[in-house]
């Protein structure tokens, strides 16, 4: 598939990862490498293969849409998770400036 | 203590030998005694273990029914939750990350009278093939410090291999638990995808994780995976019908069994020393009236780079949700900085090279020529295993091309480190099930063979474990071995 370009900042921003100058510099030495690894699958001819993303039969499983009761002690240890909170709320940096 | 395996210590128990709180003090010492130089744990659960047990012998004593693993030590990779305990799955990013709920294994094994006595080391999110890149420690090998235990399951590979349980849980996603098992001289088994519920595993790739057991026999395998598997509503891809009683079924007698020998599993850059001991174990087993077949599976090469475009496609997807909003580790600034800061600083740098290979090649442009090759190749290779396997029982051949390497050895090195997973990521690509039991060693390390068969198989290629087992003692050896130590 020829030259592989791999751009790390460019992905490194679209993953909303920050990345130390150390680490950019061993991808951008390690990542042509690795996509020139894998990139031998193009080897492979596929043209009459179906691109399956379950092998096995799967169902979607469904249930009423209906509200299950959550032990006040299981809330409880949902809302310690939060990093910040206001009361019982969530609090998040503002999405809208 | 004079019982090694889960089967043992259930009957001792059960038969007032011995009792449910002299195990776990016996293991919780073993550890606090000798875990400082291995790094297997990362947390004991001493008092809630301890309470545990007492309960069990409560049950005992009042004569009451006990579960099929009534008092049995269990360890628990670190990416499994186990509610009220923290799952980091060796990471910075859940480094305070307590689990709010049990995953389906833990209730079911906790149901049948289990014992969970700690958390073990892993790779970061299972991303690693010797659990050097867990953020909290390296994990030694038992039968040589200076060697890795492989990965990514090698905390609990290395607490089973040391004797400070007798089973451990791992996760297995291109070779996660058979691979350190071959490495440490130990049984591992991967399920049929499906066979087990992932609800509650922390995910790595969803396509291709399955939970399954490590231990010293496939006797004991076999019960901890028919208490562990069968339908779950939390896990949509669990299969119907999986409730197999499999150690019932297990026959042991290999007699007119069709063993498949891929040659390929014997051309990429395998240590010829592991070869003879292979060979050898496969020679066992003609002598018990099975028969070798040579087979060609001409797509083996290819199924570790597409595993490796799968893998990270589902993994930088999977890993988007840990962000410092909702649980973890918030960082300061806008949304945007607070994202990057909180990725950037939790995630470690296999993680990190994971998600971008996984952006890259989701990312518009490159789709079909990554992912969706990927999937037809993998397509394509469990079409090829379904076609051998008409004409073979099971598939044999080795787990691991190298026996355990130096701790450091190929840490800057991501491809030869992804390389030592080349026969272990067929059967994840195929969903098939797949055993790894210790045949032998090559310079006073473990050697493992690896037993697959086809989907929902499981019971299979346990029986064949099984049989090659009665007629070895490699498994003895090990174990006497680990005593002397």
């Amino acid at each position: 598939m020829g030259n592989i370009e791999f751009d790390v900042k460019k992905i490194a921003a679209l993953a909303k990862m920050s990345l130390t100058d150390e680490e950019l510099a061993v991808f951008e030495k390690d990542m042509p490498s690795i996509m020139a690894y894998i990139s031998k699958l193009q080897e492979v001819d596929t043209s009459n293969v179906e691109a399956k993303e379950y092998l096995m039969e799967t169902e979607n499983v469904y249930r009423a849409d209906e509200i299950k009761a959550v032990s006040e002690a299981d809330r409880q240890a949902l809302i310690n998770e939060f990093p910040k909170k206001t009361g019982d709320a969530l609090e998040v940096p503002a999405v809208f400036e | 203590m004079n019982y090694k395996t889960a089967i043992e210590i259930r009957d001792a128990i059960k038969s007032g030998e011995t009792t449910a709180t002299a195990v776990v003090k016996y293991y919780l010492d073993k550890i606090k005694a000798e875990d400082g130089k291995v790094g297997a744990f990362l947390e004991t659960f001493d008092e809630e273990a301890l309470a545990r047990a007492e309960e069990i012998d409560a049950l005992v004593k009042a004569g009451a029914e006990l579960g099929r693993l009534a008092g049995v030590p269990i360890a628990v990779k670190d990416n499994i939750l186990i509610k009220g305990h923290t799952a980091s799955a060796g990471s910075k990013i859940l480094a305070d990350y307590t689990a709010v709920y049990d995953a389906t294994v833990i209730t079911r094994l906790r149901e049948a009278g289990a014992i969970f006595i700690g958390r073990t080391n892993m790779d970061e999110f299972g991303m690693g093939s010797s659990t050097e890149t867990s953020a909290y420690q390296k994990t030694h090998n038992p039968w040589n410090l200076d060697k890795i235990p492989g990965g990514s399951s090698g905390g609990s590979v290395a607490a089973v291999a040391a004797g400070f349980v007798p089973v451990a849980l791992g996760s297995d996603t291109g070779g996660s638990i058979r691979q350190p098992a071959s490495l440490c001289g130990v049984v591992g088994m991967k399920p049929t995808y499906g066979r087990v519920s992932r609800y509650g595993l922390i995910a790595l790739a969803s396509s291709l994780d399955q939970i399954g057991p490590l231990c010293h026999t496939a006797e004991d395998a076999a019960l901890v995976l028919e208490i562990m598997a069968g339908k779950d509503a939390n896990d949509m891809t669990t299969l119907e019908n999986s409730e197999v009683a499999i150690s019932e079924l297990l026959k042991k007698d290999v007699k007119g069994l069709k063993i498949g020998v891929p040659k390929e599993f014997f051309e990429t850059g395998i240590d010829p020393e592991i070869e003879k001991v292979v060979r050898k174990a496969i020679d066992v087993l003609v002598e018990g009236g099975a028969e070798v077949i040579d087979i060609s599976l001409p797509l083996t090469e290819y199924a570790l780079p597409a595993y490796y475009i799968i893998q990270p496609g589902e993994a930088a997807s999977n890993l988007a949700r840990f962000d410092g909003m909702r649980y973890g580790t918030r960082a300061e600034g806008g949304l945007q900085e607070s994202y990057k800061t909180a990725r950037g600083e939790g995630f470690g740098m296999e993680v990190k090279r994971r998600i971008m290979i996984g952006n890259y090649i989701l990312s518009a442009g490159y789709a079909d020529a990554y992912y969706k090759k990927a999937l037809a190749v993998r397509t394509a290779i469990h079409t090829d295993l379904a076609e051998a396997l008409k004409s073979v029982d099971v598939i044999i051949g080795p787990t691991s091309p190298s026996v355990a390497w130096n701790i450091n050895e190929k840490f800057n090195d991501p491809v030869a480190m992804y390389l030592s997973d080349i026969y272990t990521t067929s059967a994840n690509i195929a969903g098939i099930p797949s055993i790894s039991v210790p045949c032998g060693f090559v310079n006073d390390l473990p050697v493992g063979l690896q037993i697959m068969a086809g989907i929902g198989e499981d019971y299979k290629v346990i029986d064949v474990a099984s049989a090659y087992q009665d007629a070895t003692d490699w498994n003895t050896f090990a174990d006497n071995k680990n005593e002397a130590k």
